[in-house]
């Protein structure tokens, strides 16, 4: 009697009932403890692993030792062994403990036995985000640095290693992903593995898109200013760089720019592919500098809006077909809504470490946001009428082949397609 | 001056050294960018060099963080302070202290030295201007004779910076 449905008397060998001198306990009532482990509210107090050793073990996340089965806080789902926990709850603290991972006040853990498979895909998905996470950050800080050292002509070589670095690990995170979602029961298990789910697959997918992204943004960029410099020559007047800055100033430039007479979205960006090649043949201007500012800024949400400006005006000037121009609106929504998740992401990290942690991310955000743009325009100061780096120009033909290619697709398909 | 600043030591208890030698590994295989540990064999002081993050008032500017490890860490806080000359922020005083509340009061044992590494350079970064706290002088004349800044009763105000 008295037993609650699915709750047995674990059978626990008499000394994993005490604690085993992780720490030196002051104030542990040793009878209390005792029951609760024998009544599975705590997990016993097995020795702790130096290390996983094959075993299915979990790590405390205070002591880093590792244990067959771990409490679990009420607030936040952590696992805490029950000797680190026991130091947590310190019966003469004034103020009530707080969880020491989500800072929720009145800490009370539950035990729940060996993880089940469906928590440990839970956390496998949530590991999985924050290694992407911080795939992410570090791709960026390489960026900003090959932005502040692109002077050295032989940068577009280290971002292509940089992206096929990625597509591997892609691999590896499309396959642990699916085996965590398998199970219905994730989804009723917890509220917010729900909001998780369906975030994951898109997120993936843009991670896919992100080398390709890279290279097309190169492309479009150089389209892009090889139509600007035709409309330069065209109207008689210089475009000033400060063109580049932001998206609303390149949609505004767009409009007043009178339309060719070429008939296709297709065609326009094939003759422009065909111009791009021309003038790279000839004078070789300004093409290093095109791809150094643009891997400096691939990775930003700043730079998708850019990029489809560029684009978007690329087929104003190359003679309009509304179709795919609308087209260009939804993946420019897309992406928006790729950044929207970016911030979710930070949210859910920050939840783990506190509020300091918190300004650390925006900050992150700002510092990677804000420099590239100025020095992008250096950039293309600096860089124009310098050399032309043979090897980036093949790449370039190639991908320019590929983006009409795609663009040919897109046409006949699902307009998001074109983006793949 | 303020290197010889450490707390009166007891040395670390199984437990704390069993977990920095695994913070340390962790460090050594995935490091906080903007920081280098300076390697040393003891394990109970860390000197973590930090660099001011590209785009901040600090960028381009290294400065180094010591960190001491009591007896009880993770249960207490680590004790960490700019190595002189610390960086010109209106948290950080002139003799190395850093008013961060995880420090003290909201240190939680779940918390590494590679998280709080983050959030140091996080208040930096965050740094609108370049100048000493406004009581920094009064501060730091009460804590002749290497006070720990543990033994400070912080009150923090600012959740902006």
């Amino acid at each position: 009697m008295g037993n609650k449905l699915g709750r047995r008397r674990q059978v626990v060998d008499e000394k994993y009932t005490r604690p085993q001198g992780l720490y030196q306990h002051k104030d542990v009532d040793h009878k209390k403890l005792k029951k609760l482990i024998l009544d599975s509210k705590l997990a016993p107090c097995f020795p702790g692993d130096e290390s996983e050793c094959g075993y299915d073990l979990e790590e405390c996340p205070i002591c880093f030792l590792y244990y067959p089965s771990l409490n679990r806080s009420r607030c936040c789902m952590k696992g805490i062994c029950t000797e680190c926990f026991l130091q947590m709850k310190t019966p003469n603290s004034t103020r009530p403990t707080q969880c020491p991972f989500c800072k929720t006040s009145n800490y009370a853990v539950e035990y729940r036995g060996v993880k089940t498979k469906e928590e440990k895909g839970l956390e496998q998905v949530e590991e999985q985000r924050v290694i992407e996470a911080k795939i992410r950050m570090r791709q960026q800080e390489l960026l900003d640095e090959e932005d502040r050292i692109r002077k050295i002509p032989d940068i577009s070589s280290s971002s292509t290693t940089l992206a096929q670095g990625e597509v591997g690990y892609n691999t590896v995170a499309e396959t642990s992903f699916t085996s965590a979602v398998e199970g219905e029961e994730i989804v009723s298990l917890e509220e917010p593995c729900s909001s998780i789910r369906p975030s994951l697959r898109p997120r993936q997918n843009r991670d896919d898109e992100f080398d390709l992204d890279l290279e097309d943004i190169m492309v479009m960029e150089a389209i892009w200013l090889s139509i600007q410099e035709k409309g330069r020559i065209r109207n008689g007047d210089s475009a000033p760089p400060e063109h580049y800055v932001t998206g609303d100033q390149l949609v505004s430039q767009a409009l007043p720019l009178p339309a060719e007479s070429s008939s296709s979205p297709s065609g326009g960006l094939a003759c422009a592919i065909a111009a791009l090649a021309e003038r790279q043949q000839m004078g070789g201007e300004s093409s290093g500098g095109n791809y150094n500012a643009n891997t400096a800024t691939f990775n930003m949400p700043p730079s998708y809006s850019r990029f489809s400006d560029s684009r978007e005006q690329a087929m104003d000037s190359y003679g309009p077909s509304g179709g795919s121009i609308e087209d260009l609106h939804d993946s420019q929504l897309a992406m928006t809504g790729v950044g929207g998740e970016w911030g979710l992401d930070h949210e859910s990290e920050v939840a783990e470490l506190g509020s300091s942690y918190g300004s650390c991310d925006v900050t992150e955000d700002g510092v990677v946001a804000m420099p590239p743009q100025h020095e992008i325009q250096g950039g293309f100061q600096a860089n124009n009428g310098g050399a032309i780096v043979p090897d980036s120009f093949e790449e370039q033909m190639m991908l320019a082949m590929a983006v009409s290619l795609a663009e040919a697709q897109a046409r006949t398909s699902v307009p998001r397609v074109a983006w793949q | 001056m303020t290197s010889s600043s450490a707390p009166s030591r007891k040395a670390l208890s199984k437990i704390a050294c069993n977990r920095l030698q695994k913070e340390l590994v962790e460090w050594q295989v995935n490091p906080p960018s903007g920081f280098k540990h300076k390697v040393t064999d003891n394990l109970q002081r860390w000197v973590i060099e930090v660099n001011g993050a590209p785009g901040t008032l600090y960028a381009n500017e290294t400065y180094q963080l010591q960190v001491d490890f009591p007896e009880h860490y993770p249960m207490e806080a680590p004790q960490v302070i700019f190595l002189p000359p610390a960086p010109l922020h209106p948290h950080i005083y002139s003799n190395g202290h850093i008013c961060l509340d995880i420090l003290y009061d909201s240190w939680s044992p779940a918390m590494t030295v590679s998280s709080v590494c983050i959030s140091i350079l996080s208040m930096l970064s965050s740094s609108p201007v370049k100048q000493r706290p406004a009581d920094n002088d009064r501060y730091v004349k009460n804590c002749k004779n290497g006070r720990s800044p543990k033994e400070t009763r912080w009150w923090f105000h600012d959740d902006k910076v």
